[in-house]
């Protein structure tokens, strides 16, 4: 461990006197291999020691117990437990002292001897000096800050330190976001921490005296200053991990409900686990490596102690990794991989002492189990939708015991014709995952077409029954058989023979309870249902759902099927399940909702499959809904560090300002900043069209001063179909979103695609643009649009709410090339938005001169004028854009032009001083 | 990675590897606690230990990693093995797999570390000879061709496992003199010859004396 001490042997007084003036006695304790104890260095007073000193020093193993118990050459007994060597003494109490280290020693002839270093010296008479006995191990942050004080006898090096960091954080308002630069950084302010500590003049000559002094202070300082920086600095890092703690974070979830057993963890160590854990996830309380650390060890230390019974276990790496990761997996913090990080890069006083001490083994440790979670070793499913999940389920290693497992099922499947009391539910669930599709269909088949043939006979008794108590009132027949034993009911029969109809009713529904049907559950109240979402089998759960399974079946969680199609991410499954009338907010014994469950499984996939169905169906999905914690699925995301599915939910209409139960809102739960970005800058803009109905908008078309509703009244005269059908109306605000967002991005091809324009054909390139679906079955209507024909059923001039066409996007942008596409495409150089601003508007405000003279040249109105009058010439004035203002004048603009508050161009750039303008305007009034 | 203390202290990192059940962490027990299957161990953890040797005035401090030895957790090697100065590779003498996984792991060592490492082979339980499957000469031909030396163990009967780890420093500790003396050859003469390949001393013969 860090800090643990040390000393050169060969340089302690007491060994070197014994070496150089008693050779005799040394070379004889060599040769008889006794342990030399050597009092640590400035221990004992005396200058000169006498040969009694180096006898009570010299141990001699005993013939019985070798190991324990010594005696010294002086004749006296010790005992040695647990690294403490107890002397006894005739009076008083027995002495003590503890075994700093052990050295093995080997001469020229490799004859081995060794060297114990001792706190203090084995005689009870020698005066030992009063030098001050430092901690030997720093075990926190106060140990670090009480050296540096103590040590210096004062606080003024903290004082130092603290206004280090204050000067670095103030010079690095924002650090550098890469870990390597960050890393620089810091440890140059270690080194400068560093420097001036050992300024005071105590510490230099303390640390002069001892290396041990030495590399403690370095310690304290490193420490003291991390924990200074601790805020600023980790918050960078986790921004750093981002995407790999969100990526870590899936998989964590994902197995989040793994048990001991699933890991093969050894029984003797399952009592440690509770406590190991609780130690292992305060690991984000603290501050500094120092202390992250030492909670590593802790955690091993606790899975290391003894149980009650005392029995031994011995931990190997083999026993302790499945530990750790089962540790990992269950402590429920968001940002190991940043841990991790912060631990292995930014350890600076270790630098001299190699990266082999425990410290690194127990980083190392941690590495490996956040690496062997990564990479899916584990028994997670590594693709969800695939058909061969049972097979890629199967590491090398249980190959054998599964294709063995494999052949007994095939054989059971192949005597199932013949037995059925096989035909067990548990089997049908095992059928299930391994996808046998026509084995499932035709078990249950059979079983209902016996269930409906039983009821019917049933009715047939029930007459049969009735008219006979009208016979006689003799009624013998309860319906408690229910519950009632094989034999029972065998003994309940007219004759062990019977076959009339009554008795064979009997039979049948002893019968009916082994017999699975779509809707038997098992002692968790799963329906085949829910084991094909689990286990992701699309193709049973059709047949499941014609079968006329119950698509909002509860099991004792309250879990409907669609529960477990969201957690596991079988977009597949959970889009069947919602197309039968699965209930999109259904919550479970825990409130959550299957969105809630996604998002925390990080099924992006399934997140946006249970968005775009509400939004298709026009089902609402309450995309607020809190869960028996208080969270909405964005606190869920924001927690986990999943950006793409917290952008989703906030454009859907989340709220990152709802509370939680611990009152916490998604800024709170967010644990570095890109994600907090994500929060903060994405607005819920694509809500609003989403929730339209046809409704929406005859209200909305009430109100004739809206500006909307001429928009929409335009709209309507440019397609009159569109009001008709709200629903394309809705599509097509949408589509103009990502046309726009696509356009915002720069990416022209993708802006093609949307637009269903071949990009390529204007490229000059062959190619087509390849075009994938979300998914072979995924029926959004992104997809569906995708997969019919190409006509584009889409009006290049559609704009968005705010009046924006993809022309004006593309103007704004500067995309010259996406222009011409556009105007090749027909689309309006004059359309306006709802400031009445043209794309040549936009572009002269955002001083792009090739777009200018491209939409000019395609028949553009130079003087347009928009809502406040302004042509874009007073725009590029307005702006002192210079290039727009040059490229506007050669096409002859009208600058007598006045806007709305009575100024031409001129006077607005006069107004704003843009003197080159002023000068391009004059001269080229002067020319007219 | 190699690194000396001012104070001449060496500090190196040893890994052990080997397939499950070979005896790893029995080599490593009977080496620091000198004890096989006891009950009475002070550490209870044989996944990371140190020992601090003395070899002739020059000091070593062995920080000795054991590693998981299951199949399932090969992957995780190159975390455990980068930046290490020796490697043990432990077979069972009576189990020909636990050889072929050496075999791997040598070629794996070789690939990412080069020939920085001292490799030792070790074929362990040879209290347990009558029951050999991995034949002797093969074992020892193998190692001469990687260069690694071969030591035969029985943590059980303590045999060979003092000597196994001493060999090791010693050879880490000639190797390390060597780089350094090396590089300062390769710093200080650049200028004045550029051809001269470094003198390749064998690997045991450091000089004892001093």
């Amino acid at each position: 461990m860090e800090g643990a001490y040390d000393e050169i042997i060969s340089d302690n007084p007491f060994f070197r006197d014994l070496k150089n003036e008693y050779t005799n006695l040394f070379q004889h304790c060599i040769t008889q291999s006794w342990i030399i104890c050597v009092p640590r260095v400035g221990i004992l007073n005396t200058r000169v020691f006498t040969v009694e000193d180096f006898c009570a020093h010299i141990l001699v193993p005993s013939d019985e117990l070798p190991e324990t118990h010594y005696s010294t050459l002086t004749e006296k007994q010790v005992t040695v437990t647990n690294k403490v060597i107890t002397l006894e003494v005739t009076k008083g109490l027995p002495l003590q002292s503890h075994i700093l280290f052990e050295e093995t020693f080997y001469t020229e002839d490799f004859i081995k001897y060794k060297v114990w270093c001792i706190e203090s010296a084995l005689e009870p008479s020698t005066t030992t000096s009063d030098n001050v006995v430092t901690k030997d191990c720093l075990l926190s942050i106060n140990d670090c800050i009480d050296l540096l004080w103590t040590q210096a006898a004062g606080r003024h090096v903290l004082d130092q330190i603290e206004q280090n960091v204050q000067i670095f954080l103030k010079k690095h308002s924002c650090l550098p976001i890469a870990i390597s630069t960050l890393r620089e950084a810091i440890s140059e302010l270690y080194t400068l921490c560093l420097q001036t500590t050992l300024q005071n003049r105590r510490l230099r000559e303390k640390s002069k005296a001892s290396k041990h002094i030495l590399d403690n202070i370095k310690l304290a300082v490193e420490s003291y200053m991390q924990h200074l920086l601790f805020e600023s600095l980790f918050k960078t890092i986790c921004t750093s991990c981002a995407y790999e703690d969100s990526h870590l974070n899936k998989k964590i979830r994902n197995m989040s409900d793994i048990q001991l057993r699933d890991l093969d963890i050894k029984k003797e160590l399952y009592h440690a686990v509770p406590k190991a854990k609780q130690i292992l996830s305060k690991i984000d309380t603290y501050s500094s490596v120092l202390e992250k650390i030492l909670c590593l060890k802790q955690a091993l230390n606790a899975i290391n102690k003894n149980d009650n019974s005392y029995n031994v276990v011995l931990l190997t790496a083999d026993d302790l990794l499945p530990v750790f990761v089962f540790l990992l997996i269950k402590s429920g913090l968001p940002n190991w991989y940043s841990q991790l990080t912060y631990m292995k890069e930014f350890r600076f006083s270790c630098v001299g002492k190699g990266d082999s001490d425990e410290s690194a083994f127990l980083i190392t440790t941690l590495e490996a189990v956040i690496e062997h979670i990564q990479s899916g070793a584990l028994a997670g499913p590594p693709d969800p939708e695939s058909h061969y999940y049972y097979d890629s389920n199967l590491t090398e290693e249980n190959l054998q015991s599964n294709t063995q497992r494999r052949s007994s099922l095939t054989e059971s499947i192949s005597t199932s014709e013949t037995n059925s009391r096989e035909e067990t539910l548990e089997y049908v669930f095992e059928l299930i995952k391994a996808n046998h599709t026509e084995q499932v269909q035709a078990i249950l088949e059979k079983n209902q077409k016996h269930l409906k043939s039983i009821q019917q006979n049933e009715k047939s008794i029930l007459k049969f029954a009735l008219e006979e108590s009208l016979n006689n009132n003799n009624d013998d027949d309860d319906d408690d058989d229910d519950d009632s034993t094989e034999s029972e009911i065998y003994q309940k029969l007219c004759h062990p023979l019977c076959n009339c109809k009554k008795c064979w009713c009997k039979i049948s529904k002893n019968l009916l309870k082994t017999s699975p049907t779509v809707t038997s559950r098992d002692s968790h109240g799963l329906t085949p249902l829910h084991v094909a979402c689990i286990h992701g089998k699309a193709a049973i759960v059709e047949i499941l759902l014609d079968m006329g399974a119950d698509v909002n079946a509860t099991d004792l969680n309250e879990s409907i099927p669609l529960h477990y199609a969201a957690s596991r991410g079988h977009q597949n499954a959970l889009l069947l399940l919602l197309h039968s009338g699965a209930d999109i907010n259904k919550p479970n014994i825990d409130k959550n909702t299957p969105l809630h469950l996604a998002v925390n499984n990080g099924h992006m996939n399934c997140v946006k499959a249970l968005i775009y169905f509400a939004e298709h169906s026009r089902k609402r999905i309450i995309v607020n809904c809190t869960n028996e914690s208080g969270n909405t699925p964005l606190h869920l995301a924001a927690k986990w560090g999943y950006e793409g599915i917290a952008r989703l939910l906030i454009e859907n209409g989340a709220e990152p300002s709802r509370l939680n139960k611990h009152n916490k809102t998604a800024f709170d739960c967010a644990h570095n900043l890109k994600i907090l970005q994500v929060l903060k800058s994405c607005t819920p803009n694509l809500y609003e069209y989403i929730h339209i109905t046809s409704s929406d908008i005859k209200t909305l078309s009430c109100k004739s001063d809206n500006l909307e509703y001429l928009k929409l009244e335009k709209l309507s005269v440019k397609n009159s179909d569109y009001v008709n059908n709200p629903t394309k109306t809705i599509e097509n605000l949408k589509r103009i979103e990502r046309i726009l967002q696509a356009i915002s991005y720069g990416d022209v091809k993708l802006a093609c695609f949307y637009l269903n324009i071949n990009y390529d054909t204007f490229n000059e390139n062959t190619n087509t643009v390849k075009e994938s679906l979300c998914h072979p079955l995924c029926e959004c209507q992104y997809c569906k649009r995708k997969s019919q024909s190409h006509v584009s059923d889409f009006d290049i001039n559609f704009s968005d709410t705010n009046g924006f066409t993809a022309l004006h996007y593309a103007a704004r942008f500067g995309l010259e090339e996406l222009c011409k596409i556009l105007i090749h495409n027909k689309a309006d150089v004059n359309c306006t938005n709802r400031k009445g601003q043209t794309p040549l508007h936009l572009a002269a405000i955002y001083n792009k001169t090739k777009v200018i003279s491209l939409l000019l040249d395609n028949g553009a109105n130079i003087n347009a004028i928009d809502v406040a009058g302004n042509t874009p010439l007073h725009n590029a004035s307005d702006m002192g854009n210079i290039g727009a203002t040059k490229e506007l004048i050669k096409y002859n603009p009208d600058i007598s032009l006045l806007n709305a508050s009575e100024r031409s161009a001129l006077d607005v750039a006069k107004k704003k001083v843009h003197l080159t303008i002023i000068d391009l305007i004059e001269k080229y009034s002067s020319k007219l | 990675m190699m690194t000396s203390a001012p104070s001449g202290t060496h500090n190196f990192k040893v890994v052990l590897l080997g397939e499950g059940c070979v005896g790893k962490t029995s080599l490593l027990l009977r080496y620091i606690e000198d004890k096989f299957n006891d009950k009475h161990l002070t550490t209870l953890q044989a996944t990371f230990l140190n020992k601090k040797l003395n070899i002739n005035g020059k000091r070593i401090n062995l920080s000795i990693w054991d590693t998981a030895g299951q199949e399932k957790f090969h992957a995780l090697g190159p975390i455990y093995y980068r930046n290490s100065n020796g490697a043990i590779l432990v077979y069972d003498i009576t189990d020909e797999d636990s050889f072929v996984k050496v075999k791997n792991w040598v070629k794996e060592l070789k690939k990412m570390l080069g020939s920085d490492i001292v490799l030792i082979i070790a074929g362990n339980k040879i209290d347990l000879e009558h029951e050999r499957t991995v034949p002797l000469e093969e074992a020892e031909s193998y190692s001469t061709m990687v260069g690694a030396k071969h030591y035969y163990t029985s943590a059980k009967l303590n045999q060979g496992v003092e000597e196994l780890f001493l060999d090791l420093t010693r050879e880490m500790v000639d190797r390390f003199e060597q780089n350094s003396q090396a590089d300062v050859s390769r710093t200080s003469r650049v200028l004045v010859v550029d051809d001269e390949t470094p003198v390749q001393t064998s690997c045991c013969s450091g000089n004892r004396s001093t």
